[in-house]
């Protein structure tokens, strides 16, 4: 993540990478463009403060549903981590509210669709178990996204990327990112015991 | 009487996936949402002398974190395996996390598989 304390929109900039996620209680812009990935905006009506995430859900999530796949396990961490920010930040999940975005693919290419299509349904599980209302989604479709996230007023501004070689640089970095998380698809983080 | 492993986050997804990986190790269940629904849960299962074998804690809950729920449950039972699986990564909160009680740290995400190995060290 990079910060820019001067933009455009005259207020502090963040730029996500992929994998990285936010949150804050600071009057600022994050912003990220996405392919593939799924990017998450949150924000905690009661303390006004909010967050994204950008990640992918690497493989295709079985029938059994999210709670009993190791794979989707990976995508349920990635929003763990940046809910977990959040609460540090004294926010509460019963006052989330959150816009997703993301999940393009490559309309030529079926195995990029099955993951795509895998990762609508893993948000759209995942937040309905967790009761979390999303107030707005827009996923899916042959193309890139470029957002810009204002936590003052919670509102994000989207962008269609339609040009295959506009930020390509940062389409290179999702791949990496995107490959490293397939081949670790199935992890469990440190385990430490106290005896 | 029966044996219950108490899961405390404020992620039902959590919850439920934990309840799912332990399912046939043969304990109840008992959810709570954060440190303080747990600590009264805890009171409740006491108070109809039900046997708690272990606790399965979240760090960043609100209203009260994992790190004091340890140390309130500790002023309860002091020998009851509590394994905190968490996204909390920080060495000094693992360090608070040690020092109030707890027996076992797992960074989230976890594998099933890897759960239930800790879990079934902790249940010996």
């Amino acid at each position: 993540m990079i910060k820019s304390e001067t933009s455009k929109f005259g207020k502090p900039l963040y730029i996500l990478y992929p994998g990285d996620y936010f949150a804050t209680d600071g009057d600022c812009i994050l912003g990220t463009i996405t392919g593939s990935c799924l990017v998450i905006c949150f924000y905690e009506f009661r303390k006004k403060i909010g967050g994204m995430g950008h990640f992918i859900v690497p493989g295709a999530i079985g029938t059994g549903g999210i709670v009993n796949d190791d794979i989707a396990g990976s995508g349920i961490a990635s929003i763990e981590h940046l809910i977990g920010e959040l609460v540090k930040l004294g926010g509460d999940r019963r006052f989330l509210r959150v816009k997703v975005f993301g999940a393009g693919y490559n309309s030529g290419n079926d195995s990029n669709m099955t993951i795509a299509h895998s990762n609508i349904r893993f948000i759209h599980e995942y937040f309905a178990i967790e009761k979390i209302r999303i107030d707005r989604s827009d996923l899916g479709g042959d193309f890139r996204r470029r957002i810009y996230f204002s936590l003052k007023d919670n509102t994000v501004y989207r962008q269609v990327l339609k040009n295959n070689e506009e930020n390509s640089e940062f389409i290179r970095l999702e791949q990496e990112y995107i490959d490293i998380q397939f081949r670790n698809k199935r992890k469990t983080g440190r385990i430490i015991l106290f005896e | 009487m029966n044996k219950y492993i108490m899961v405390i986050d404020d992620s039902p997804t959590i919850r439920i996936s934990v309840e799912f990986a332990l399912k046939d190790l043969g304990y109840k269940i008992q959810h709570a949402e954060n440190g303080m629904d747990a600590l009264e849960k805890v009171k409740a299962l006491v108070n109809r002398k039900e046997d708690i074998a272990l606790c399965i804690c979240d760090i960043n809950m609100p209203e009260m974190d994992g790190i004091d729920f340890i140390k309130k449950f500790r002023e309860i039972d002091r020998f009851t395996p509590v394994i905190v699986l968490t996204t909390e990564s920080d060495d000094e909160r693992i360090l608070e996390g040690k020092e109030a009680g707890a027996s076992g740290w797992i960074i989230k995400p976890f594998q099933p598989a890897d759960l239930i190995k800790v879990v079934k060290r902790f249940l010996r």
